[in-house]
C-alpha cells in the first residue's frame, strides 16, 4: 500500500525537529512576489552580519524589491547570504512602526501621540532625570547595527550634552573580549589584516566560530580555498559542536565547553618544543607578559607553557582530543606558509574572553603568522557596525570617538576642542557598562535610558532579572526601532525609525572597512533618521535644561536635511576631526571617496589619494600602512603604533586555563551553549518577518547529543524542558551528532517566553571585557512529551 | 515495505515536478498557493517544514548532489533559488543566479540558460 502524501510529510516532520501537523499559521502573503523588473540598482552594505557584505538594493517605482551582491566587492565577490537577499521583504512589511506611542505607565495600553509631542516627553523625562538625579541617573544603549553617524550623535548628546559617559551597546555582549585581546597582545583595537588574507592562506584555525552559519559568505570564502586546494590547505575546526562548518575540516578538535585556554596553551607548548617558533620575529617584535606591568623574558614563557603538554590538554579538554591531535594541529598552525585563526562569540562570550583572545594572539605572535600574505588573527565581528560605529565611533562607556580612553584627560580635552565645548565638560569617570547598566536599572538608578536598534528583553543573559528593572515604572524607557519587539513592549515611548536604505549613513564591518549606503527609497510615512530623531529632542533639551552647550552639541547640525545632508555633516565631523592622527584615522574616506568605492575604504586612510586605492590591507607594515611610515621609529619593516602599547612590541601572554563561571553538576549535568542559525538574525525581529526565512527555522530547537538522548530517552521532536538555575525553556529536541557527549546547543532568535533560552543562560562576566558568558552554563534536561504543535511567535 | 512507500512517493514528487517545470513563477493571488510550481498543497503548518527535510527523501538524488556542491557546504538552500511554497520556481530564472554570480552574468552565453551548461544541485560543468 502505498503511503499518503500527507502520512509522509507526517513522518518526515517526525524526524524533523520542530514541524507537526495541525496548527495554523497565517502567512502574509507580502512581498512574495518577485521583482520582474527593476527600475534602478542602489548601492550599500548589507544589514545584517558583519561581514560587510555589498549589495545593490533593485528599486521599482520607489519601492525595494530584490537585492543581488556587487562583483566588484573585496568583501563578497557579489555572493549574498539568503538574509542578505531577502532583507528587503522586511521594508514593507504592515507591523512596520510609523507613528510615536506613548504611555505614561507601563501597565497602559499604547496611544498614538505626534512627532512633536514625542520629542517634548523624550525631553522633558531625561531632563528631569538629570535634573532631580544627576547626569548619572540617564543612559544610552545602542547598538552594533545603528550607522556611525547615528552612534556618534548620541554619544556626542549624552557625552557633551547630558554630562554622562552611560553610553554602551549591544557590541560590548558580543565584540569587547575582542576588543580587549587586540589591545592587550597587539597594543591596537581591530585585526592587523583582513579577508584578503582568506585567499592567500595555507591553514584556517577556526575556533568558537561555526562561520558556515553566522557568516555564510565569509565562510564561501574559506570553502572556495579549501575545495579548490585540498591537499595543501588544512582546516582546523575547534569547536564542542560539531556544525555546518565542520564539513570543510580536515581535523575536528571537540572538547568540552570552557577547556580551550588549555588546548591553546597546548598548541604553544608543541610549538616551543618542537622549536616551530620564529625566534627572529619574536625577538625582533615581541615581549612576554604576566602583567601589564609585569615583562617576563621568554624562558620564563617556556617554563609556563611546559605544564600544558598536549597529554594533559587532552586529559582537560576530553572530547575527542587527543595528544597527537593536538600536536598535528600545532604543526599545521606552525608550518603553514600562512595561517588565518578565525573566531567568534565562542571565545568571546566568555568569562575569561581576553583570555582566549591573547592566547590565540599568542600563537600568531610565536610563529610570526602574522602582518605577511595570507597570515592573520582574525576576529570576526558580530554585527555590521560593532566596528565601526560603536568600537571607533565611541559607543561604549570607557572610550570616546577615534579609540580614545575616557579616562585619558589629554583625550578628553580633544574630543571637547574638536566639538567647541568648555574643557572639563565630558566627565572623567567612565560610565557604567552593559551589565552594571542594566543592573543599575534594576536597582533604581538609571531613570531615563534610551534603548536604540536592539533588544536587550532578549537579548541580555538571564534576562528575566534585568526584564525586572525595564518592566518597572521607575525607568522612562525610550525605544527607537522599525518594528514591535520585547524591548518595545517594556518601553513608555517608541520612536519608529527609517531602516537601511531609507538614510545614509556608514557601516564599518570586520576587517576595519568603511562603506557607505545611501539612502535609496523613503521611509514608511511617519518613520523618521534617528540623526533627525537626535537632533530634534537635542534642540528641546537644550531649553528644558537650559544648557547652551547642549545648543553647542547641535549647531553644526542645525537646519540640514536628514536624509543626506545631516549624516554628511556628522560624517564629515567625525573623520575630519576625531579620527584625524589616530589609528582609525579616515579623514582620506570622505562620503565623496566611499560613494566611489565598490566596497569602501580600510583604515588607516589619512588622505583621500590613500583612500581611493582601497585604503590599508595591512596595518603596522611599512609600505601597505601611511601611518607605519609617518609613525615608525626605526627600519625594521613592521611599526606596532598601536596607542595601548608605548613598547611599540607585540605582547605575548601568560594566561592559564580558567574554568567556566558555571560548570556542570549532579543537579545540573549538561553544559548549555548557544548560537546563531544562518536562516536569522539575532532576535528575529526583522527575519521572522521574512516568509522564506521565518519557514527555514520557524522555532529554536534544542540539539542534544544521541548518546545523552538515548540515555535519557529523548527521541526527535519530543518537546524537553532545558532548565538552569535561572530558568527554563520548553523546546523541541533535534537529536544530532553536533553537540559533544553532555552538552546541549539552542539557536538564540526565538522570542516565545517558552524557547527565549536567555532566559537559561548565565549573566556572569569577563572580569576585564565585561562580556557576559553567554556560550557556557550549566543546565538539566528532562522530557517532558512526545511532538506538540508549535506555532511561530513574534511580537 | 516502509522503503517501497518512500520510492513511490518519492516518483510521485519527481513526476509532478518534473512535469511541471515552467520555469514561471507564481503570484500571490488568492488560488495560487494550491498549485505553486506544481507542488503538492500543502497545510499552514507543512510550510513550515524546511524543504530539504522533506527532500532528503523526497527526491534523494537531488538533495545528495545539492548536500556534496559547494551550495549544500555553503549553505545555499533550497529556498534562495527556487523560492517557497506560493513563489515556487521549479527552473529558476537567471536573475535568481545573478543575485551571487554577477560576474559570471558578464561572461557566460547571453543566450542560455545556467543549467544548460551548469548541472542543477551539483552545479559541476557539463
Amino acid at each position: 500500500m502505498a503511503l499518503s502524501r500527507r502520512d509522509f510529510l507526517k513522518r518526515t516532520a517526525a524526524a524533523t525537529a520542530a514541524s507537526y501537523v495541525g496548527m495554523s499559521l497565517p502567512m502574509d502573503k507580502m512581498g512574495l512576489a518577485q521583482a520582474a523588473e527593476v527600475d534602478k540598482w542602489h548601492r550599500g552594505s548589507c544589514r545584517l552580519c558583519g561581514a560587510g557584505c555589498r549589495v545593490e538594493l533593485g528599486v521599482k517605482n520607489g519601492r525595494a524589491v530584490a537585492l543581488r551582491g556587487v562583483k566588484d566587492s573585496r568583501t563578497n565577490f557579489g555572493y549574498v547570504c539568503m538574509k542578505g537577499m531577502l532583507f528587503y521583504k522586511c521594508m514593507s512589511h504592515p507591523d512596520r512602526l510609523t507613528k510615536p506611542l506613548y504611555r505614561e505607565k507601563k501597565s497602559d495600553k499604547f496611544r498614538e501621540i505626534s512627532w512633536e509631542k514625542a520629542l517634548d516627553i523624550a525631553a522633558e523625562k531625561f531632563g528631569s532625570a538629570v535634573k532631580e538625579h544627576g547626569n548619572d541617573s540617564v543612559a544610552y544603549y545602542g547598538s552594533g547595527q545603528a550607522l556611525t553617524e547615528e552612534t556618534y550623535f548620541f554619544q556626542k548628546m549624552f557625552r557633551g550634552g547630558l554630562q554622562t559617559n552611560n553610553v554602551e551597546g549591544n557590541p560590548r555582549l558580543c565584540m569587547a573580549s575582542a576588543v580587549g585581546g587586540y589591545i592587550t597582545s597587539f597594543g591596537a583595537d581591530e585585526p592587523i589584516g583582513g579577508y584578503a588574507d582568506l585567499e592567500k592562506a595555507h591553514c584556517f584555525f577556526i575556533i568558537g566560530s561555526n562561520t558556515a552559519e553566522a557568516h555564510p559568505v565569509l565562510f564561501r570564502r574559506l570553502m572556495q580555498r579549501k575545495l579548490g586546494n585540498k591537499k595543501t590547505v588544512k582546516v582546523i575546526n575547534a569547536d564542542p559542536r560539531l556544525s555546518q562548518t565542520s564539513r570543510i575540516a580536515d581535523l575536528h578538535l571537540q572538547f568540552d565547553p570552557g577547556t580551550d585556554l588549555a588546548l591553546l596553551n597546548a598548541m604553544a607548548h608543541v610549538i616551543i618544543e618542537e622549536k616551530l617558533y620564529d625566534k627572529k620575529f619574536v625577538s625582533d617584535y615581541a615581549v612576554c607578559k604576566k602583567g601589564k606591568k609585569v615583562t617576563v623574558d621568554l624562558a620564563e614563557y617556556k617554563k609556563f607553557v611546559a605544564k600544558y603538554t598536549p597529554e594533559a590538554a587532552a586529559r582537560i579538554c576530553k572530547g575527542n582530543m587527543t595528544a597527537e591531535s593536538i600536536r598535528k594541529a600545532a604543526r599545521w598552525f606552525a608550518n603553514s606558509k600562512g595561517t588565518v585563526s578565525l573566531w567568534t562569540m565562542g571565545i568571546n562570550q566568555r568569562k575569561r574572553g581576553v583570555w582566549a583572545n591573547n592566547l590565540i594572539h599568542n600563537l600568531h605572535i610565536l610563529t610570526g603568522q602574522l602582518l605577511k600574505p595570507g597570515a592573520d588573527s582574525l576576529s570576526l565581528t558580530g554585527q555590521p557596525n560593532a566596528c565601526g560605529g560603536v568600537r571607533e565611533g565611541g559607543g561604549l562607556c570607557h572610550i570616546l570617538p577615534g579609540h580614545r580612553l575616557v579616562a585619558k584627560e589629554k583625550l578628553r580635552h580633544q574630543v571637547e576642542a574638536a566639538w567647541g565645548i568648555p574643557a572639563g565638560r565630558i566627565p572623567p569617570k567612565p560610565g557604567l557598562h552593559t551589565m552594571a547598566m542594566f543592573s543599575a536599572v534594576n536597582d533604581k538608578k538609571i531613570k531615563a535610558i534610551w534603548v536604540n536598534c536592539t533588544s536587550p528583553m532578549q537579548s541580555l543573559p538571564n534576562v528575566s532579572h534585568y526584564a525586572k528593572g525595564m518592566e518597572s515604572d521607575d525607568v522612562f524607557m525610550v525605544c527607537t526601532d522599525i518594528f514591535p519587539t520585547l524591548t518595545t513592549e517594556a518601553s513608555n515611548l517608541v520612536l519608529p525609525t527609517a531602516f537601511h536604505f531609507e538614510k545614509t549613513g556608514v557601516y564599518g564591518c570586520t576587517e576595519r572597512r568603511s562603506q557607505i549606503t545611501v539612502k535609496a527609497v523613503d521611509a514608511p510615512k511617519g518613520a523618521m533618521p534617528e540623526v533627525w530623531i537626535i537632533r530634534e529632542w537635542g534642540e528641546r533639551l537644550a531649553k528644558v535644561l537650559n544648557d547652551p552647550v547642549i545648543g553647542q552639541c547641535l549647531a553644526p547640525f542645525r537646519g540640514l536635511e536628514p536624509d543626506y545632508a545631516l549624516p554628511k555633516a556628522i560624517w564629515t565631523e567625525y573623520s575630519q576631526k576625531l579620527t584625524k592622527d589616530r589609528d582609525n584615522d579616515l579623514r582620506g574616506a570622505t562620503y565623496e571617496v566611499l560613494e566611489q568605492m565598490a566596497d569602501g575604504v580600510q583604515w588607516p586612510a589619512p588622505t583621500k589619494a590613500h583612500a581611493l586605492t582601497g585604503g590599508t590591507v595591512k596595518k603596522f607594515v611599512r609600505g601597505m600602512d601611511p601611518m607605519a611610515d609617518s609613525h615608525g621609529k626605526d627600519d625594521k619593516p613592521y611599526q606596532f603604533y598601536g596607542p595601548a602599547h608605548p613598547d611599540r612590541k607585540l605582547w605575548i601572554w601568560l594566561r592559564d586555563q580558567a574554568d567556566p563561571e558555571e560548570i556542570p553538576d549532579a543537579s545540573y549535568p549538561f553544559y548549555l551553549s548557544t548560537g546563531r542559525i544562518v536562516d536569522h538574525w539575532h532576535t528575529m525581529s526583522m527575519t521572522g518577518r521574512v516568509p522564506e526565512l521565518l519557514r527555514a527555522n520557524p522555532y529554536a530547537f534544542v540539539e542534544v547529543n544521541p548518546k545523552d538522548a538515548k540515555r535519557l530517552g529523548i527521541k526527535p521532536g519530543d518537546m524537553v524542558e532545558v532548565e538552569s538555575r535561572r530558568g527554563k525553556n520548553v523546546l523541541p529536541a533535534k537529536v544530532y551528532e553536533g553537540p559533544t557527549e553532555g552538552m546541549v546547543f539552542v539557536y538564540w532568535h526565538d522570542q516565545h517566553p517558552d524557547r527565549l533560552i536567555n532566559l537559561v543562560t548565565k549573566d556572569a562576566f569577563d572580569p576585564a571585557s565585561k562580556e557576559p558568558e553567554f556560550k557556557i552554563c550549566a543546565c538539566r534536561l528532562k522530557r517532558l512529551s512526545g511532538p506538540k504543535p508549535l506555532k511561530p511567535y513574534i511580537v | 515495505m516502509v522503503r517501497q512507500q518512500i520510492i513511490f512517493t518519492t516518483l510521485f514528487i519527481v513526476a509532478v515536478a518534473l512535469t511541471s517545470c515552467t520555469g514561471k513563477e507564481v503570484g500571490d493571488g488568492p488560488d495560487a498557493s494550491a498549485a505553486a510550481g506544481g507542488h503538492p498543497p500543502l497545510s499552514e503548518q507543512e510550510k513550515l517544514i524546511a524543504c530539504a527535510d522533506c527532500h532528503r527523501d523526497a527526491t534523494p538524488e537531488i538533495h545528495q548532489q545539492w548536500y556534496d556542491s559547494r551550495h549544500g557546504i555553503g549553505m545555499v538552500k533550497c529556498y534562495q533559488c527556487h523560492g517557497t511554497f506560493e513563489n515556487l520556481a521549479v527552473v529558476p530564472e537567471k536573475s535568481k543566479c545573478a543575485t551571487c554570480h554577477m560576474a559570471a552574468m558578464d561572461k557566460c552565453p547571453k543566450d542560455k540558460e545556467c543549467s544548460s551548461c551548469h548541472s542543477a544541485h551539483s552545479f559541476t560543468n557539463k
